[in-house]
């Protein structure tokens, strides 16, 4: 008895599901894999809207393909493989959808592609997994990512503190991926230039006190610690008392410690002999067209991930637009949209770009988060820039290569 | 939609079901019929997983791995990895009644989550293990998918014959008799100690090999996947609702509440896009609902145990 209306409850569900779907023929469907639920939600919303924020772009300025709606499928990848395979599954066997922007994290993103992405041949593109791991996956040249690897930064930082004649450094990072990645990248680079690390250790965050840490750090006799950390987290802590305990004169850290609180709480005038790494957006006027138009729609600009979240679709719904729909072409046509030469379509011009399209000219998309010009595996490089603190803010002294 | 894209998700659907439902029965044999509270299904689940990728993953610097074992030897592996984490836990923790039991599982699974996050070496820390082999992996998207649901169907309906003809046996009984009443038990001179201990390792086994099988269908796993929100309290709603101590009802608790969780986000997806951020999380509120009502409603699950020699339930 009790099977069977269980049975009913599953098939009314169902079949509801299958009478609610709405069929256009023009109409195209993108999925959206946001992590709406699970360890990083706080993040999702504004990556959600900006995403969508590229979509109503391309739907205010003359549609997809021949007149047709660009659809956003909004999935909930919850951050975990079960939950981002299962929404995706859903998008592309039910809802059809011809590309994936997401889903947000790392494993997830692996699972996805594993299990989902690359045996059904559609297109995904990744806003905010930054795992190494998601450059080694046998893709079939399905997956991208709109954000550079953690690799990249570790290993630009490395080169760059070889070319101003750091030789000799300590090493602390936040047990974290964000720690970890950036400290492992770092250290076979700078190891690999002829760098020596003389102390090399992760650490927990939120304890009281850092000084035995930082004395072991210490003990190496490196001048320089370089610190994988957030400035507004640990890192604050450990640079406060490296300094009240004269363990180190000179610090350096990655994008995760440039904090305006950092300055404010340690003061300038102390932090003479602090650097940082951090992205720097190439193509301003991209960022500034995103920002004016997502700040119009009500959100915040400095939030995380928005900038790649927006640039994964925009470029996705090109590909879509330069492929005529054919999701067999979709990763040739990724590439020759995304990539130089052609002519540079900014954050928002999609009518521009369709028109050239149209016209069968080669376009260069310049997103808001960056050039986008992908490599073999999918990656995108970095544009990052060395800051010194200065006033209450950071002043960029450097390109990094 | 077509019906092939259906039939597609229908596979998915299929393979985390049965996924599920060996947790599910791993977790009947220790609190359905032993009345052992495991809260920490997660760390067993891990333990699997990572054992068998690293015994049939390629070669991968910086972490243990590369063996490339065939398949068959990963999946033994997992049980027995599984196994024999879990034999010095229950030594030490089964003196533990109940809730106490309870919070040193969770405990447990916390510091093999820990380890696996933080031993890199070992399981490549934060970035997981990739490069795994999936069966069949090579066949096209629908085939594929197919062959791997028949792969972990057999072992599913393997599981449930074995764990339904051990409960049957006397040894389900003498276990029932330990749940029920452990003093009567101890006094017909049934070893307690020892019988918990078997049914936790038995358990835990069984929860190995689910892990196995997931690490198996992604290719690659990460530590995101051992949250004990999806791998230790989804499978304990499962089994209080499809009735615990009852091994079909492990299984169909494991389909019904799958399906509930994966089918209801179609149907807030059809809720305007203003809200549709927001219905997302209707969704874990929908599980929380069902399991509050089935607790009202029918506290002994959608199919109750069946008591040997008593009329059937209603």
């Amino acid at each position: 008895m009790k099977k069977r209306t269980v049975a009913a409850v599953v098939g009314a569900m169902l079949g509801a599901a299958v009478v609610a779907a709405p069929a256009h023929a023009q109409d195209v469907k993108l999925g959206l894999m946001a992590a709406i639920s699970g360890p990083i939600a706080a993040l999702a919303p504004p990556m959600a809207a900006a995403s969508k924020l590229a979509v109503a772009h391309v739907n205010e300025q003359g549609g997809i393909l021949k007149g047709g709606k660009l659809e956003v499928v909004l999935g909930d990848s919850a951050c975990n493989p079960q939950n981002a395979t299962d929404a995706a599954t859903k998008a592309v066997n039910i809802d059809r959808v011809l590309a994936i922007v997401g889903p947000a994290c790392s494993g997830a993103v692996i699972a996805t592609a594993n299990s989902v992405a690359i045996p059904a041949g559609v297109l995904m593109i990744t806003p905010s997994g930054t795992s190494p791991e998601i450059t080694k996956l046998k893709d079939k040249d399905l997956v991208y990512r709109t954000l550079p690897s953690d690799d990249y930064q570790g290993r630009a930082l490395a080169r760059t503190l070889k070319a101003r004649g750091i030789t000799k450094v300590a090493v602390a990072y936040l047990n974290n991926d964000y720690g970890k990645g950036l400290a492992e990248s770092f250290k076979a680079e700078f190891e690999a230039n002829g760098g020596t690390i003389a102390g090399y250790s992760g650490h927990e965050e939120g304890k009281a006190s850092y000084r035995s840490e930082l004395a072991t750090l210490a003990r190496g006799g490196a001048d320089t610690l370089i610190i994988f950390d957030y400035g507004d987290g640990t890192g604050l802590s450990l640079i406060r008392q490296a300094l009240e305990n004269n363990f180190f004169k000179t610090f350096v850290g990655a994008d995760g410690m440039k904090s305006e609180g950092l300055v404010k709480a340690i003061g300038a005038a102390n932090l003479g002999g602090f650097f940082v790494s951090a992205p720097v957006g190439e193509a301003s006027a991209s960022l500034d067209n995103f920002n004016k138009a997502y700040k119009a729609a009500g959100e915040n600009i400095d939030a995380v991930f928005a900038t790649t979240s927006y640039d994964a679709a925009f470029l996705a719904a090109l590909a879509i637009e330069k492929a005529g729909g054919d999701k067999a072409k979709l990763a040739e046509s990724l590439r020759a949209v995304a990539m130089a030469p052609g002519e540079p379509i900014m954050a928002g011009e999609w009518a521009k770009a369709k028109k050239l399209i149209a016209e069968g000219k080669d376009i260069d998309y310049k997103g808001a988060g960056g050039d986008h010009e992908f490599d073999a595996a999918g990656d995108v490089p970095g544009n990052y820039a060395f800051f010194k603190v200065s006033g209450t803010g950071y002043e960029s002294i450097a390109d990094m290569k | 939609m077509d019906l092939l894209g259906l039939a597609n998700y229908a596979v998915f659907m299929g393979i985390l079901i049965g996924i599920y439902a060996l947790l599910s029965l791993g977790l009947n044999i220790q609190w359905g019929f032993t009345g052992l509270f495991n809260a920490g299904i997660a760390g067993f689940f891990a333990v699997g997983a990572y054992a068998s990728a690293i015994l049939t993953s390629l070669p991968a610097s910086g972490r243990l791995g590369g063996y490339e074992l065939p398949l068959v030897v990963g999946w033994l592996a997992s049980m027995a990895a599984a196994a024999a984490i879990a034999w010095p836990i229950g030594k030490i923790c089964l003196r533990f009644r109940s809730d106490y039991l309870a919070i040193a599982t969770i405990g447990i699974a916390e510091i093999i989550r820990l380890v696996i996050r933080t031993e890199g070496w070992l399981t490549g820390g934060v970035r997981g293990v990739t490069g795994v082999p999936r069966p069949f992996g090579d066949l096209d998207y629908m085939p594929s998918q197919l062959a791997y649901l028949a792969i972990v169907a057999t072992l599913v309906l393997v599981a449930y014959l074995l764990v339904e003809r051990q409960v049957k046996a006397p040894w389900g009984r003498m276990m029932r008799a330990i749940r029920d009443n452990e003093l009567a038990a101890a006094a017909m001179g049934k070893q307690v100690e020892a019988r918990r201990l078997q049914a936790f390792v038995f358990g835990s086994a069984l929860m190995g090999l689910a892990g196995a099988l997931f690490v198996h269908f992604n290719r690659s796993i990460t530590p995101e996947a051992i949250d004990p929100m999806i791998a230790t309290f989804l499978i304990w709603i499962m089994l209080i609702l499809g009735g615990s101590g009852n091994n079909r009802g492990a299984i169909l608790g494991a389909a019904v509440i799958w399906i509930i969780w994966s089918v209801s986000e179609l149907l807030t997806d059809r809720l305007p896009t203003e809200i549709a951020v927001q219905a997302k999380y209707a969704r874990v509120f929908i599980i929380g609902l069902t399991l509050q009502l089935v607790l009202r409603f029918r506290p002994e699950g959608i199919l109750p145990e069946r008591q040997a020699g008593a009329p059937p339930h209603r």
